[in-house]
């Protein structure tokens, strides 16, 4: 018996959402102004959508064809999901969660010791300095120098700032 | 002579020289790294001059561009890894140079020809430019529409391994655009009630998610690759080897400026035809092309810093952006309140000139930087990918939150990440999507203006299109990308061309 498999699983799945994405979408486009006229303000989502829909109906066709395909099937197969990749989402996603409450330096710092322990597999002391001279770095040149406004959350950083102008007046 | 002064501009400025330089040098590192684009680097950085000076945020910009098409070439030369998909081709022989001890005299001469490639390349710009947006006055609202499905069609089709995947990219991009309130008649569009929406999903943010983020997570499969370590001499190319090689460097420029003016192609592909000239005219090269010719090298620099001027005419004149770096660059022109067409030379010819001005002085910086530094280049393209990636993604979440300072937009540009990293992982350009989010205006503008105007008759529209030569061509530019691509068209066309 021959084993099918496609040179990056999940192929076929995704095509599959992409398509089922553009008859959501296409609808979505036809709700604006239904077919009332061509310029209407639905006419060109409509016409957008209705691309997505047959291209990714093609899409799907010929991944259906290359998965169920019996010979000549591609043998390296790749991870689409590799533990870095979930760690690093996981992480990401918690980030955006408490950025806002917790603040941007704190959470910052801790997505950054885990990450760097994780993906640089470094020692504790070194990754906890390394951590602490990047974010050092971020914050001067984009907080101080572009003087890009970030979540401050529970670190009263406008205090600290004005705390540390004080001492060079 | 006011041109000469709107050119002067950033020359007269100290800020504003330094910016430049510090883009430059920026762009040569980014550019450098493996895994890191010049497009990610221009996406993260927009967003943090959104409350900066207009020139200010251009000098930063042109710098990075013009450095980091020419940083790719190093990593190429050193790693066989190139840093941009244009020094592609400066691999093929920049590798097998340094592998024969000779890695100092390849970046000199790549340096120097690069230079050589982006003086080209502005020359035909500042030429060029006011002659194509004269012609472009008369273009009407059905070219605009066309020239920017043609656009979208041609880097879908060129750069991705399937053409139905590269259109779906484009039409998802278009689909973006348009959602919010409709310019034209403020109704909702895709904004399932939703007021949060009705401003639309800010581009950066997809910009920011499909170069920083779905790169980066792209890059986590690659962490293991180890970096190959090269002995790099004397990097300032000798007189003899530059005098040798001008004229096939002016050849190769004026390749790369052509190609890189046409929608779609880019550094890349004019790179490639470049090489490809070279080693035809080159009857008797030192050495065989691809075992270290220095006229490949040559060829190849040249032609893709060339591509940058040549990118530049049809985004300034025409709107339209001609790759993924020039799509996010336009996209930071409307964000600063220019608006790239035919009518920003009559109204705006100091931005067009200042422009011209940055760029020149950015490829002088790059000539400085390129044969300075070597040292410092070589330790920091070895800093672990393990530090690296983590800085990518703060500096991308960091990015997104400005936009609005809010951490909506962080959502969004994780999203839009995680899209397009299954994208990519599965064949799909994310170049098409950002280029279709930048167009979708124009298009949609166009298209209406222009059915309106033949009082939605489609046969009288179809009508005008066989009435003008231009519209003619760009409809014909756009079925023939359709048809070329057709499998059983394909394969009646190669049955011809082996009879």
């Amino acid at each position: 018996m021959h084993e099918t498999q496609s040179k990056a699983p999940g192929e076929l799945f995704f095509s599959l959402i992409l398509l089922l994405v553009s008859c959501v979408l296409f609808w979505q486009a036809y709700q604006i102004d239904e077919f009332s006229s061509l310029k209407s303000p639905g006419a060109f989502p409509m016409a957008a959508a209705a691309v997505m829909f047959v291209t990714s109906s093609i899409t799907f066709y010929n991944t259906a064809v290359k998965h169920f395909r019996v010979d000549g099937l591609a043998k390296k197969r790749i991870s689409i999901m590799p533990l870095p990749v979930v760690i690093i989402l996981a992480t990401l996603l918690a980030f955006a969660v408490v950025v806002e409450s917790v603040g941007f330096l704190i959470t910052a710092y801790v997505f950054l010791f885990i990450t760097i322990k994780f993906l640089y597999q470094s020692g504790f002391l070194k990754t906890a300095a390394l951590s602490l001279a990047v974010l050092a770095v971020i914050y001067v040149v984009f907080r101080l120098v572009f003087q890009v406004v970030l979540p401050e959350g529970i670190v009263p950083e406008r205090e600290i700032i004005a705390w540390f102008e004080s001492l060079f007046k | 002579m006011e041109s000469l002064q709107f050119f002067a501009t950033s020359w007269l400025s100290p800020d504003l020289m330094l910016l430049t330089a510090l883009g430059t040098f920026l762009g040569i590192y980014v550019g450098a790294i493996p895994g890191l684009s010049v497009t990610m680097a221009v996406s993260i950085l927009i967003s943090f001059t959104f409350a900066w000076d207009i020139n200010n945020a251009l000098c930063l910009m042109v710098g990075i561009y013009m450095g980091g098409v020419y940083g790719g070439s190093r990593t190429a030369i050193l790693l066989n890894i190139p840093g941009a998909p244009a020094a592609i081709a400066t691999a093929l022989d920049g590798y097998p140079l340094a592998k024969k001890g000779m890695a100092g005299q390849a970046i000199g001469l790549s340096t120097v020809m690069s230079v050589v490639g982006g003086f080209v390349g502005i020359f035909v710009l500042a030429v060029a430019a006011p002659l194509v947006s004269d012609f472009a006055l008369a273009f009407q609202p059905r070219d605009y529409m066309m020239l920017g499905i043609l656009g979208i069609m041609l880097v879908g089709s060129l750069s991705g391994e399937s053409l139905a995947k590269g259109m779906f990219a484009g039409a998802l991009g278009m689909l973006i655009g348009t959602v919010g309130l409709d310019p034209l008649t403020a109704e909702e569009r895709f904004t399932f009630g939703h007021v949060e929406l009705w401003e639309g999903i800010h581009p950066v943010a997809v910009m920011i998610g499909l170069f920083g983020l779905a790169e980066s997570l792209e890059q986590l499969h690659h962490l293991d690759k180890a970096i190959i370590k090269q002995k790099v001499s004397r990097i300032v190319p000798s007189w003899k080897d530059v005098k040798r090689f001008l004229p096939l460097s002016l050849q190769t420029s004026s390749i790369g400026v052509i190609i890189g003016a046409l929608p779609g192609t880019g550094g890349e592909i004019a790179a490639l035809m470049a090489y490809d000239h070279a080693k035809r005219v080159s009857k008797k090269p030192e050495v065989p092309f691809g075992q270290g010719a220095k006229e490949g090298l040559i060829a190849a620099e040249s032609s893709n810093n060339a591509a940058v001027g040549g990118a530049f005419i049809p985004m300034l004149t025409l709107g339209i952006p001609g790759d993924a770096v020039t799509a996010v660059f336009i996209g930071a022109l409307f964000i600063h309140g220019l608006n790239p067409g035919p009518l920003l030379l009559e109204t705006k010819p100091d931005m067009f000139w200042f422009m011209v001005g940055t760029l020149t002085m950015a490829n002088i910086f790059l000539l400085i930087f390129g044969l300075t530094g070597i040292k410092i280049f070589s330790k920091l393209i070895q800093c672990p990918k393990g530090i690296l990636i983590p800085v990518i993604f703060v500096l991308s979440i960091v990015g997104a939150y400005s936009i609005n300072n809010s951490v909506a937009d962080i959502w969004w540009m994780l999203g839009f990440g995680v899209l397009g990293y299954f994208m990519k992982l599965y064949g799909y350009q994310v170049g098409p999507v950002i280029l279709g989010v930048i167009l979708s205006r124009l298009i949609d503008e166009n298209w209406r203006r222009a059915i309106i105007a033949e009082r939605e008759d489609l046969g009288a529209f179809f009508a005008g299109i066989f009435a003008s030569p231009l519209s003619l061509i760009l409809l014909s530019a756009i079925m023939l990308i359709l048809l070329s691509k057709v499998s059983f068209i394909k394969e009646w066309v190669g049955r011809i061309a082996r009879s």
